[in-house]
């Protein structure tokens, strides 16, 4: 098969995708929200959205009309 | 899972057709651009009237002005906060990370990363093993203390984020590091090439063969690669060799693939320019040469926008028979910045590695001077052969490489004669260019 009828069918996937990222985007926001001021929150929760980071860049912006942010 | 989605360590990304690719790194352009003016003083200085909005195409950008790497050393002598000048685009706090490029060319550049860009740079690195096979079951020796230069520290975080088992060889002398590699049975090596024939060759001295040493993969970094020095390292350990194009600034931004034939741009995490080097207005189309100006996509602590690399390379087609639809480059040419004129003719030192390593397997080390004699350059070659050699056939090897030196280059060279062993011997960047006529 192609490459190119193959990423056609990955697109539902890709999207599924994007969204945990948003998902996991949001809960980590919130849970460095609930833990300001307590290093081992804030900090890992700031590592895993330097991870997020790069799943936006290379799972989420290729979504058709995404803006690149996640959403 | 299907090979198709494990062969890739992105496969969405890495097949995507063109038109998508250009499409995300123009979007992307658009942000980084933005962020640089509202965040760095010196791109708001530098974009000072322009509109990242009205960039709608490739063509569009031509008319920004490039980022040279003497606009970062002066914009970090100038008086800031920190050490990184005005071009810092992140709170100082949020630095994790101290890098410099290695001062080659000049002062070195302090560039500073976020655990964010730093996972950028790493992400890239990912892709760059990846394609060159690394994988889980490989343990990985980096025969190097990586001090403050970013490539090695990008290629063992890589290595450790796929899987592999990375160790770090520093602290310990070139017979130290091959038979840590031995005792721990090493599958693959992060070096550069002039220090990876420099282990062969000291392995060789150990009556150890390179190639019976289990290294199938050699991921280069640090300096050129050209083809028959490539070939040599392939040769020497019996592995797969691997090459990249990068730097300090911009991170690495093209790779090889599996194919070893020539490098793919890592699209779309760089916005990547090949301009023809008289004007630095033009792209250059598919089998040109031209200067690498690189846009970093997605890392913002050091935003650069339109990085002149110095880096001359040849525009390759666009795909692969890996099924990557990436933009490629077919050569590594070497820097603007090492093209000289010597006696009025145009030099590269690229050019002789190339011819030595593939005509002249005799010679192990060699250095190159250009000094004034009068008013007149003069250009030195001093070999070092592999083995001491009888007076015959040093002067046999002698006129023939004269010979050879002067159909490739147009110049005529001194040549002299090093004893084994007694020219340097390098681990990092290698210096072998020596260009005396200013000092």
């Amino acid at each position: 098969m192609m490459a190119n009828d193959i990423r056609d069918n990955e697109m539902g996937l890709i999207s599924e995708l994007k969204q945990k990222i948003v998902e996991i985007e949001r809960l980590v926001f919130e849970l460095k929200g609930l833990g300001r001021g307590v290093p081992v929150v804030e900090k890992n929760a700031g590592c895993i959205l330097s991870f997020t980071h790069v799943l936006r860049f290379g799972i989420s912006d290729l979504v058709e009309g995404s803006d690149g942010k996640g959403g | 899972m299907s090979s198709r989605l494990t062969d890739y360590w992105n496969p969405f990304l890495e097949t995507l057709p063109r038109e998508r690719l250009v499409k995300i790194e123009l979007k992307n352009f658009h942000e980084v651009m933005r962020y640089a003016k509202k965040k760095s003083v010196f791109y708001r200085k530098k974009f000072e009237g322009i509109d990242p909005e009205d960039l709608k195409t490739r063509d569009d950008i031509k008319g920004l002005p490039l980022t040279d790497k003497e606009d970062l050393r002066i914009a970090q002598e100038r008086e800031a906060p920190t050490i990184y000048g005005d071009i810092l685009g992140v709170d100082p706090e949020a630095v994790c990370d101290f890098r410099q490029t290695s001062g080659t060319t000049g002062k070195p550049v302090y560039v500073p990363e976020t655990y964010e860009s730093w996972q950028w740079r790493v992400e890239v690195w990912c892709h760059i093993l990846w394609m060159a096979g690394f994988r889980e079951t490989d343990r990985v020796f980096v025969p190097f203390g990586y001090n403050v230069y970013v490539a090695f520290w990008e290629g063992h975080y890589a290595a450790e984020k796929l899987g592999c088992e990375v160790v770090p060889g520093g602290a310990l002398d070139t017979r130290g590091r091959i038979n840590k590699m031995m005792e721990l049975k090493a599958t693959a090596l992060m070096n550069t090439p002039t220090y990876g024939l420099h282990m062969a060759e000291e392995a060789k001295k150990m009556g150890v063969d390179p190639k019976e040493m289990g290294i199938k993969r050699i991921q280069c970094a640090g300096e050129p690669l050209p083809k028959a020095t490539h070939n040599m390292l392939e040769e020497a350990w019996g592995a797969e060799v691997y090459d990249h194009i990068g730097g300090t600034e911009p991170c690495a931004w093209a790779a090889m693939c599996g194919e070893r034939n020539g490098l793919h741009i890592m699209e779309p995490f760089f916005l990547v320019e090949i301009l023809d080097m008289e004007t630095l207005s033009r792209e250059v189309g598919a089998g040109e040469l031209g200067v690498a100006v690189v846009t970093p996509l997605g890392r913002y602590s050091f935003p650069l926008v339109r990085f002149n690399t110095q880096d001359v390379v040849r525009r390759g087609k666009e795909g692969c028979p890996c099924g990557r639809t990436s933009m490629m480059i077919t050569e590594v040419a070497g820097r603007a910045d090492d093209l000289r004129k010597i006696r009025g003719v145009l030099f590269t030192p690229v050019s002789v590695e190339e011819m030595i390593r593939k005509e002249f397997p005799v010679i192990f080390e060699y250095e190159i001077v250009v000094q004034k004699k009068g008013i007149m350059d003069e250009i030195t070659l001093k070999l070092e052969p592999q083995e001491e050699m009888g007076a015959d056939a040093m002067a046999e090897l002698t006129a023939r490489l004269t010979e050879k030196l002067k159909m490739k280059t147009n110049l005529r060279f001194n040549i002299q004669h090093a004893k084994p062993g007694e020219l340097p011997r390098y681990t990092l960047k290698s210096k072998r260019f020596k260009d005396l006529r200013g000092t």
